[in-house]
């Protein structure tokens, strides 16, 4: 292939973003794709990136999205209106295993411990982990529901990166911690954090941490991520881009990069992938709704409380009072002067009316440079011309450097044979 | 200390060999640049760049995206001060009197203050990074939410300098900031507020496309519609020289200061520069003979939050090298980049690989003589940018800004919500309502709600926590120092004014 571009639903350093960089790595180093650009779109647990792809990527046949157990949740929390029923799952490629771990100066030495202390007063159990509805809260819910506690009990503290969250547990401002084993081994072969089990079924080569299981808890729990493609491709690109994606994962390079990450290598394909996320699916959604069971229970502790209310109605109070004294300075002062034009602003609000019906139609270089004129003119530029002249050079020199040099993707729209 | 100056020394003895030497000057090249454009900072660049630097050495690599992260915070400075456009959030609290400044004829006096406060707290920053990492690093970690909670109280204290003329109208600002960072996905419940079922809506706003809007879109538009007034607001003729003594006079201390808020805040992974920079900004004015030329081209608003933002940066690589923990966007990318080239950061990073550490860190200090070397000699360039005609000058600030904003995301949304908060921007002018207080309450809002949620949480709902923990409560009175500060140096200015300097 001559192109395949990747989105990454997330921003950049985070395990999709890891994902894909490592495939770029692996496809182009191996001469199996030429040029391979990564577009990260983040946010709400992928759902913004994967209502994106399925939007703008319908029927391309060269670009594929990474995705995986955490995007599921997003879609269940979010309750999104796209899923990954609308998308064609391509590949699974990786798994990782959770530790939970609590900081070298805590007092449970064992699972056993916490646990007890857990069913003994779940509440005064804090545990750290990942954004709400991702793999770590998961996998509290999973353990929680195991030794016979509500999930919804879970005293779950939702931490953003993450470095928040190492950075709580390993100050002991939470009682334990949950997140990927890549995430928290350096810290356990310095002995700041103890892990007390990790969600494997079996226990892993080299490394000294029960599993669950064996301790008595029964849970084996794995994020996993995959590659999906956007719905209304046809048979042949779908082909092809699974060719593509097995013969990257086949290679040197991709394991290497599988190795350094301390990544599972996990590859699924074909039929058994789509039965795969639909199993995956529904365990989901069963252990949210366990979670959330209690979730609009009077407690004030989680809940948003009053605050959305506060600010709401400070808005409208200062705004208000802020409003009469403007009227009332207006009245004193009374500078009388001339009504000021308001032929600029309208020119300018021209050029901005054009510059967003244009941007993703007729592309970047002319709305970039319509914008540039009509406000030129705003200002009362009196050679049109020569401004004209300026705005395209303006509009094709940003459009180079952003979208060549810099490889950001920006419309080209009509002149894209040319750029 | 003996240990780590031989250390040090090794490092150096790395760091000045011609190759990486090389990488170093391409990475602080290349961070310049992409500070200097809105809408892609650093952490985007590095992670760009990593498939080109796999086939690298990892310490050339290293040294390279050491350069590109220091040299964006200083090539942020420059739209801001020339254009009031901001590309990243570290840079917004120098747009506030450095615009000003580079309408009254002082870009250059701007931009060399930004340049050297930013080489004097990029060094210095840089020189407590090398012997003071190990104790910050676990200092940091004491900071929980009660504390980060407190701390963005502390910042809301500094809104109190920002207010300008009318308390109401600042208030009124503040309060439109903190409703619009109620949109969103609630980080606790991981529910949707205010999203209106529109799922961009989701991840909230983002305060670049508030600063842009309210910035560089509001005062476009207010200056066409004064345009047709009177034509008596043209830029006067720019001196290209730089700073003159009085300025250098006036800049020394916030350099110092910026870099003594920048470097402990950067430490904690508290998210951003936005408090630091505020915080010195807020202290200048507070400490400053004539407060009323804050607003007005202070350049002491312009050296102490460019100095705070360079040595934060700094700070957020503690963490990093000492504990492993990222707590910015380009930390987190160069985490990843260390598990690329199979190194573990953590706790052992130190012990297991000090010649990569070293060289770094030795490459930093080489990096920002780079920076200074590089910058001075660019500040009479751009300062040229604003003998550009108005029309045009306007025109391409326009364009910018819709740049910037659309890069940020690709979003049209964003794009429709820049040119809507650029209305409410120029209203905001015509009416005298001042437009920071908006932008702080946008960012402190969730941070304080987020922090004292997760505290009530984690404490079962006992409130108590806030007056019981040390560190919490030390900043809580700091805050309200500064909130009584101008009535306490009301009280104490005589002898204020008299110490010697």
């Amino acid at each position: 292939m001559n192109e395949l571009r990747l989105m990454a639903p997330a921003a950049p350093g985070g395990g999709w973003d890891q994902t894909a960089r490592a495939m770029q790595q692996a496809l182009q180093q191996s001469a199996l794709v030429r040029v391979v650009p990564v577009d990260n779109v983040p946010g709400a647990a992928g759902t913004i990136g994967l209502a994106r792809f399925i939007g703008a990527e319908r029927g391309s046949g060269d670009t594929l999205l990474v995705s995986g157990l955490i995007m599921l949740g997003g879609i269940v929390m979010h309750q999104s209106p796209v899923t990954l029923h609308d998308v064609v799952p391509i590949a699974r490629l990786t798994g990782e295993y959770e530790v939970i771990a609590v900081p070298a100066a805590s007092p449970f030495h064992s699972l056993r411990e916490f646990l007890d202390a857990f069913k003994a007063r779940p509440e005064s159990i804090s545990w750290g982990g990942g954004s709400a509805g991702g793999s770590d809260q998961m996998l509290a819910g999973l353990v929680a529901e195991a030794v016979g506690i509500a999930p919804h009990r879970i005293n779950y503290v939702a931490f953003s990166g993450g470095g928040e969250s190492l950075s709580a547990i390993l100050g002991s401002q939470v009682s334990a911690g949950v997140n990927g084993l890549a995430e928290f081994e350096a810290q356990m072969d310095a002995g700041t954090l103890r892990a007390l089990a990790i969600s494997s079924a079996e226990r892993l080569p080299g490394l000294d941490v029960p599993t669950l299981r064996e301790q008595g808890v029964d849970v084996a729990f794995e994020n996993w991520r995959a590659v999906m493609a956007p719905p209304g491709i046809s048979a042949s690109d779908r082909e092809r881009l699974e060719r593509t994606v097995d013969a990257m994962v086949h290679t040197p390079a991709w394991r290497d990069m599988v190795a350094r990450y301390r990544w599972l290598d996990r590859y699924l394909a074909g039929p058994e992938l789509a039965r795969f996320i639909d199993t995956e699916e529904q365990r989901v959604r069963g252990i949210l709704a366990k979670l959330d069971a209690g979730h609009d229970r009077s407690s004030t502790v989680t809940s948003s409380g009053p605050y959305p209310l506060i600010v709401l109605g400070g808005v409208v109070v200062f705004g208000l009072a802020a409003g009469r004294s403007i009227m009332r300075s207006a009245k004193t002062d009374a500078r009388g002067g001339p009504f000021p034009r308001l032929g600029p602003l309208a020119l300018m609000g021209v050029g901005i009316a054009l510059h967003l019906l244009m941007l993703e139609r007729v592309g970047f270089v002319g709305a970039a440079a319509v914008l540039f004129w009509f406000t030129a003119r705003a200002f009362d530029a009196r050679h049109p011309l020569r401004d004209g002249i300026l705005a395209v050079a303006l509009s094709i020199g940003s459009y180079l450097l952003f979208a060549r040099v810099l490889q950001l993707q920006l419309p080209a729209g009509v002149l894209a044979r040319w750029l | 200390m003996g240990e780590t100056l031989a250390a040090l020394r090794v490092g150096f003895a790395s760091a000045l060999t011609p190759v990486h030497l090389a990488w170093a000057l391409a990475g602080v090249t290349l961070g310049t640049a992409v500070g200097v454009l809105p809408g892609i900072g650093p952490a985007l660049t590095v992670a760009l760049l990593l498939p080109v630097t796999f086939t690298l050495d990892p310490t050339s690599a290293f040294i390279m995206f050491g350069g590109i992260y220091y040299g964006a915070m200083y090539g942020g400075s420059t739209t801001s001060i020339l254009l009031n456009t901001p590309g990243e959030t570290a840079s917004i609290a120098t747009a506030i009197d450095g615009y000003v400044m580079a309408r009254q004829g002082r870009a250059a006096a701007a931009l060399t203050t930004a340049a050297v406060g930013s080489f004097v707290a990029g060094t210095l920053a840089t020189i407590a990074l090398t012997f003071f990492s190990p104790p910050l690093a676990s200092l940091a970690l004491r900071f929980g939410p009660a504390e980060y909670f407190a701390l963005a109280i502390l910042a809301f204290a500094t809104v109190s300098t920002l207010l300008g003329g009318s308390l109401l109208r600042g208030l009124f600002s503040l309060f439109l900031g903190l409703a619009l960072g109620l949109v969103g996905i609630d980080q606790l419940t991981g529910d949707a507020r205010f999203s209106f079922g529109i799922p961009q809506l989701l991840d909230g706003i983002d305060v670049l496309i508030l600063v842009i809007g309210l910035f560089a879109v509001g005062e476009t538009m207010y200056q066409a519609w004064r345009h047709g007034q009177d034509d008596t607001s043209d830029v006067p003729p720019q001196k290209l020289t730089g700073m003159s003594r009085d300025d250098w006079r006036r800049s020394w201390k916030p350099w110092l200061r910026g870099t003594a808020i920048g470097f402990p805040l950067g430490v904690l992974p508290c998210g951003g520069s936005v408090i630091p920079t505020f915080l010195s900004y807020t202290i200048e004015k507070r400490l400053s003979e004539a407060p009323d030329r804050f607003g007005h081209g202070a350049i002491e608003g312009v050296a102490g939050p460019e100095a705070a933002n360079n040595a934060a940066a700094a700070g957020v690589l503690v963490p990093l090298l000492t504990l492993g923990l990222p707590s910015s966007a380009t930390a987190a990318v160069m985490l990843a980049a260390f598990q690329q080239y199979g190194l573990q950061p953590g706790p052992l990073l130190f012990a297991s690989r000090p010649d990569l550490v070293w060289t770094l860190v030795a490459s930093l200090y080489i990096g920002n003589v780079m920076l200074l070397v590089l910058n001075l000699p660019l500040v009479g360039l751009w300062a040229r940018v604003m003998l550009v005609p108005r029309p045009l000058l306007f025109g391409g600030i326009l364009v910018l800004a819709s740049l910037g904003a659309y890069s940020l995301n690709r979003s049209m949304l964003d794009l429709v919500l820049l040119f809507l908060v650029g209305i409410v921007g120029c209203a905001m002018r015509m009416y005298d309502i001042p437009l920071v207080p908006a932008v702080l309450g946008l960012v402190l809002g969730p941070l304080a709600e987020l922090q004292f949620r997760r505290e009530l949480a984690i404490s079962e709902g006992d409130l108590t926590v806030f007056v019981t923990r040390p560190i919490c409560v030390g900043l809580l009175l700091v805050a309200a120092l500064v909130l009584m500060a101008p009535w306490l140096l009301r009280r104490w200015k005589p002898e204020v004014v008299e110490a010697p300097s």
